[in-house]
């Protein structure tokens, strides 16, 4: 129920509160992005990675808040909730794709996110050197972006790409793992 | 109504924009009350209420602005805290009034926390520091790409845009 509320709420969100942009313009603007790094750090893609992984990190800081101001959601109350929430919400409302989730751990701290569809990388073929196949994540900048916007509402969490269609694999999946709930912090003492 | 002041604070308990309203000598009018009205210090004004002097305040008895973000932040943390205690986590406080001033209190998921402290004849403002959250926080310091991603000190929050927007705002919608 908590996944049928959420689609309603990314759906209604969607239609009336968004401003949308041309795809292609947002495709190729970020794969201009990932370029320009593949050049600076000389096609060093571990380094790639780290970078977009960092970029996505400021940018979710800010689109959380952006995220509660359109949707006028509350704050979830257990991690299925928020998985459900990132996925019919956050990626509908920015992205209008809805990755599935799925695949979750007997604890409740890992699920994975299958993207059927993924606007960032159409177009993209890999370069042919050798180990870009093996090591860039092309789409990295998304496991930067729950990163940042999930630490917004006290939740640690980490998140890695396991596979990407781009490199050749069935499906583009991303693993998260939640790593602890962060407390309230108190101001200095200044006593 | 009369609003007498305005606070943000952001999740890392720090006080990121402070506002106080109301020149002072400014009067409002029907009220009785001294219009420089610090939290910190209307519990001891109990007999102020009828000699009607308008900026006799004793400057040793307020508190700096410093100290009074401190004290409200101490206070609507507290408050929160209890709330959540006795009603359980979905639960807030919307407001608490006192004998002299009313303070609204909105709480973002992201634990930013905004509050206004006005008048008593005031009506519930919650939806209005929603407001203030939706179409001015968010639209002129988060998206501004050039202010930082958290604000230290208020850098970022005291931009103009923002400020002017929200004077606008609190003059239409709230003042007179």
């Amino acid at each position: 129920m908590a996944a049928a509320k959420a689609a309603r709420v990314g759906e209604e969100v969607w239609k009336t509160r968004i401003d949308k942009v041309n795809a292609e313009l947002v495709t190729l603007t970020y794969g201009t992005v990932v370029a320009q790094l593949c050049n600076d750090y000389d096609s060093n893609y571990v380094e790639v990675n780290k970078q977009l992984d960092k970029m996505g990190y400021n940018i979710g800081m800010r689109l959380i808040e952006d995220y509660f101001a359109k949707s006028g959601s509350q704050r979830c109350a257990n991690f299925k909730e928020t998985a459900e929430a990132i996925s019919k919400i956050g990626f509908k409302i920015f992205l209008n794709i809805t990755p599935v989730v799925s695949n979750w751990s007997p604890d409740g701290k890992q699920f994975t996110l299958t993207f059927e569809e993924n606007p960032l990388a159409d177009f993209v073929e890999l370069p042919d050197d050798g180990k870009a196949q093996d090591e860039l994540w092309f789409s990295n900048i998304l496991t930067g972006i729950l990163r940042g916007a999930l630490e917004m509402v006290q939740m640690q969490i980490e998140a890695h790409f396991t596979s990407d269609v781009l490199r050749g694999d069935e499906t583009t999946e991303m693993r998260v793992t939640l790593l602890r709930y962060m407390d309230d912090e108190l101001p200095p003492d200044d006593e | 109504m009369v609003v007498y002041s305005f606070y943000i604070f952001d999740r890392h308990a720090e006080c990121i924009y402070k506002r106080k309203y109301l020149p002072p000598g400014h009067k409002a009018p029907g009220s009785g009350l001294p219009p420089s009205r610090p939290t910190s210090s209307a519990g001891s004004e109990a007999d102020t209420g009828n000699t009607n002097v308008s900026e006799a305040r004793p400057p040793s008895k307020a508190l700096s602005a410093e100290d009074d973000a401190k004290l409200i932040f101490g206070t609507v943390f507290s408050l929160r805290n209890m709330v959540r205690k006795l009603g359980g986590v979905d639960d807030n406080f919307v407001s608490y009034r006192t004998a002299h001033y009313k303070l609204h209190y909105y709480e973002t998921p992201t634990n930013l926390k905004f509050v206004m402290v006005t008048d008593t004849k005031m009506n519930n403002l919650r939806i209005v520091l929603h407001q203030i959250y939706v179409g001015l926080y968010v639209e002129y310091v988060v998206k501004n790409p050039l202010s930082p991603v958290e604000h230290p000190g208020g850098v970022g929050v005291d931009c103009e845009t923002f400020e002017v927007g929200l004077d606008q705002f609190v003059n239409s919608s709230l003042q007179g």
